[in-house]
């Protein structure tokens, strides 16, 4: 059996957060997880969006810490050296009903202070956005809106949490969790671990861990949206466009990546099938939409479609002697607390990746005063990302190259990626195709893949033999 | 030295026609370069007879290659990463390291990239276990390694069926070919697998969903005319729906007369006799420049 302070269940952008602050602190964490690698559920699928802050309402934990979120974001992702890229966006509307929306968000967002966000004609919308379909009857503009990679930066504060001491067990899941005389006992996969605090972010589980130990208050309901991703050569809007549609929560969000890709992400519509999967209806819907309000974007060149799931909060009531979820979506942040030294994150959505960071440090530090912990004076936020050689100069490249041939190897054609970045993805922990990916971005491109994936496979199989 | 009269980039079957006519023709200062280990391309990893009369891609390319002039520089391994305005060319290499070359003529060989799931309308997860019909190709060829079966192939072209009668001869069960068409797509010499293997092709029927959390299980097929969905359970899925022009390094160069495309990278060729002529004439037409002083 483990001891340990604290153990986080699930490595998702919210779990890796967690563990990187509790860092800040004389704590001992493991962090469990029970894919084999880290920001593979809700956190691989997402909007990649760092929101200003003005849909969030006034007064709200969710509003202050999006907007303290959002202001610290280039610090954050300069010590994770993680791309952000402040693209600012515009809400785009079409009509009475969207107008109306734009000027609550206006008014909220002057509430909660977002900088310099501006209600502006739609006229104006379209000087400064030539991608923008005509008929636009005004818009929210908002400077401060930015686009990061999500796995990029979790993966960073995984690997931040780990250079600062926190042990990490992949492939471990949780199944049962019970109270001790010292605090909990994990029950998991691999071993027990007895621990004085617990931090549930189990992301879609995290409703089924907290019930592992107590009763249901929250549950919850799932959802699913699309999203098409369009190949880096296309022309692109500048900005990260909300598409307000006359119909409430029908309209449709534009992003263009850190990576140079049009993301394109349908609303949200009911499960279909198997988590992650996508329907085709919600997806012609979303090229339809598209075509209509960016008339200008080619939408032969999409690459990839890939669903999401969404969990939705729902309080648990008593009906008929029976407890069931309420039917409606909770709007703030979930954080519950049953006992102490137990919290769980329950169905953050939205803008759950613009304030991981913000809700890490919530966490880590209610931990930390529960279990009287002194704050880690070596504690290093810097990460040092794997260094990439299509974002080098001629003469570092060059010579980078001399000294290591394997800088010279290409591997991914589409995305100029070496075979020393691969191997150093692998080094740092990718075990399958698509943690390669998730660290330096291989078949992203046009041939998705189709022409590197079976020498990357060699290069991990090589890997593993060495380890054995 | 770093600068070339000609560079071709690919060295498949356009790429070697051309460097052997604009040698031939009198051109002294060549290089080809091609990202793989070897000459040859995508022949390389074809198997199946009918290239030239009925050789393999791998003898064919031996008989390019017999009698290859020595004084063309080949670097193989090498990526040619960008082409610029200033007709320089950025090479990426394990032997040559990372640098840049200038020339006069480039003449672009790089051959075709396959159309893959994602830029299909089809629904579903991503699962592992969805190829290319192209990359099991190499797969099966270079890497000696098969795709789980049973399998069901999505498009009934050429390539399709060279790889489902493969797949069948290397013992895995192809269920299925799905082909959009009210008839099968590829040439009749090709089609005549579907008979002698039995392999099932059900034509005006698409594939619309994959299914499949972390493995591919199946694949949903919809037939327009009985307007009947099916779920085929299956571990590998091929798509061969269609290939295009790989010219993804002149994006945004605009048309410059210095560029020269031929073979599969200017339009996609199903016999590769069309692709040597093209070569050939990029070949002469960049050294006729040349002389001419552009
Ligand atoms: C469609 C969509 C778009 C979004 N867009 C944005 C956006 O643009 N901007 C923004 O700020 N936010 C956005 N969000 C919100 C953000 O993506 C989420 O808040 C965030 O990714 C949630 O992370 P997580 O760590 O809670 O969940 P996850 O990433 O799902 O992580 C949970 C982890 O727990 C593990 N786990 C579960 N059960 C167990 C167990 N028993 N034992 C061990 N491990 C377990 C899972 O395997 C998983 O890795 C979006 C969300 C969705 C759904």
């Amino acid at each position: 059996m483990k001891v340990v302070d604290t153990v986080v269940i699930g490595g998702g952008v919210l779990g890796c957060f967690v563990a990187r602050n509790l860092m800040r602190w004389k704590i001992s964490v493991v962090l469990l997880e029970e894919k084999n690698d880290v920001c593979m559920g809700v956190t691989k699928a997402n909007t990649a969006i760092v929101y200003a802050g003005y849909d969030n309402q006034p007064g709200s934990l969710k509003a202050e810490m999006t907007v303290h979120g959002n202001e610290v974001f280039d610090t954050l992702c300069k010590d994770l050296e993680v791309p952000f890229l402040r693209r600012g966006s515009l809400m785009v509307g079409f009509g009475p009903q969207a107008d109306k929306v734009m000027q609550k968000k206006f008014n909220h967002g002057i509430r909660n202070n977002v900088p310099g966000l501006r209600l502006i004609s739609g006229k104006e919308a379209c000087e400064m956005e030539p991608h923008l379909a005509s008929g636009v009857t005004s818009a929210l503009y908002a400077p401060t809106t930015g686009t990061v990679n999500p796995w990029q930066l979790g993966i960073a504060a995984y690997e931040n949490a780990i250079q600062n001491g926190c042990d990490v067990w992949l492939k471990t899941k949780v199944i049962g969790i019970q109270k001790t005389e010292y605090g909990y006992a994990v029950e998991t996969t691999k071993e027990f671990i007895e621990c004085r605090a617990i931090l549930n972010c189990a992301g879609l589980s995290a409703d089924k861990i907290q019930e592992l130990l107590f009763p249901p208050t929250v549950r919850l309901i799932l959802d699913g949206s699309e999203f098409l991703v369009l190949d880096r050569h296309t022309a692109t809007p500048e900005h990260i466009i909300f598409h307000e549609s006359e119909e409430a929560g029908k309209g449709i969000t534009a992003v263009p990546t850190v990576e140079g890709n049009l993301l394109l992400a349908s609303s949200k519509r009911p499960m279909d099938g198997e988590y992650f999967s996508t329907s085709s209806k919600s997806m012609d819907r979303l090229r339809s939409i598209a075509a209509d309000i960016l008339p200008k974007v080619d939408l032969n060149q999409v690459i990839r479609s890939f669903g999401a799931v969404r969990p939705n909060p729902h309080w648990m009531v008593e009906k008929k002697g029976k407890l069931v979820p309420d039917g409606k979506s909770i709007g703030s942040f979930v954080i519950e607390n049953p006992a102490p030294g137990f919290y769980s994150l329950i169905g953050i959505k939205t803008p759950g990746l613009t304030c991981a960071d913000e809700l890490g440090k919530y966490l880590a530090d209610r931990t930390a005063e529960y279990l009287n912990a002194l704050p880690n004076r070596g504690f290093n936020p810097k990460r040092q990302a794997i260094r990439a050689v299509r974002k080098m100069n001629f003469e570092t490249r060059n010579s980078l190259v001399m000294r290591d041939p394997d800088y010279g190897d290409i591997v991914c054609q589409c995305e100029d990626i070496s075979k020393a970045e691969i191997l150093e993805a692998i080094r740092r922990g990718a075990t399958s195709i698509a943690g390669v990916k998730y660290r330096v971005g291989v078949g992203m491109g046009q041939c998705q893949g189709s022409r590197c994936s079976q020498i990357i496979s060699k290069l991990l199989e090589g890997a593993r033999h060495e380890l054995l | 030295m770093n600068y070339y009269e000609i560079v071709i980039v690919g060295a498949g079957a356009a790429g070697i026609a051309a460097a052997k006519s604009a040698y031939e023709a009198g051109c002294n200062s060549i290089l080809l370069i091609d990202r793989k280990k070897e000459m040859g391309g995508i022949l390389l990893q074809c198997a199946h007879r009918g290239f030239g009369s009925h050789l393999t891609g791998v003898e064919y390319t031996q008989k390019l290659l017999e009698q290859f002039p020595e004084k063309i520089q080949v670097l193989l391994d090498t990526t040619v990463l960008s082409i610029s305005p200033d007709r320089t060319v950025i090479l990426s290499g394990v032997a040559i390291g990372f640098r840049k070359v200038s020339f006069d003529q480039l003449i672009m060989a790089t051959g075709c990239l396959e159309i893959t799931l994602g830029s299909l309308p089809v629904a579903g997860t991503r699962p592992e276990g969805v190829y290319t019909a192209g990359q099991v190709q190499e797969m099966v060829n270079i890497y000696h390694q098969l795709p789980q079966g049973p399998v069901v192939i999505l498009g009934s072209g050429d390539l399709g069926l060279i790889m489902a009668k493969q797949l069948v001869l290397e013992g895995i069960e192809v269920l299925a070919m799905v082909e959009k068409k009210p008839k099968c797509g590829g040439m009749a010499r090709n089609q005549r697998c579907l008979s002698e293997y039995n392999i099932p092709l059900i034509c005006s029927a698409t594939v619309t969903k994959v299914l499949g959390e972390e493995y591919l299980t199946g694949v949903k097929v919809y037939n327009f005319h009985t307007e009947e969905e099916q779920v085929i359970p299956c571990k590998s899925l091929l798509v061969a729906v269609g290939l295009c022009p790989d010219q993804t390094l002149i994006y945004g160069l605009g048309t410059l007369n210095w560029i020269h495309l031929c073979g599969n990278c200017n339009v996609v060729h199903p016999m590769v006799d069309a692709v040597i002529l093209e070569g050939q004439k990029a070949g002469i037409t960049a050294w006729d420049k040349i002389q001419r002083g552009n």
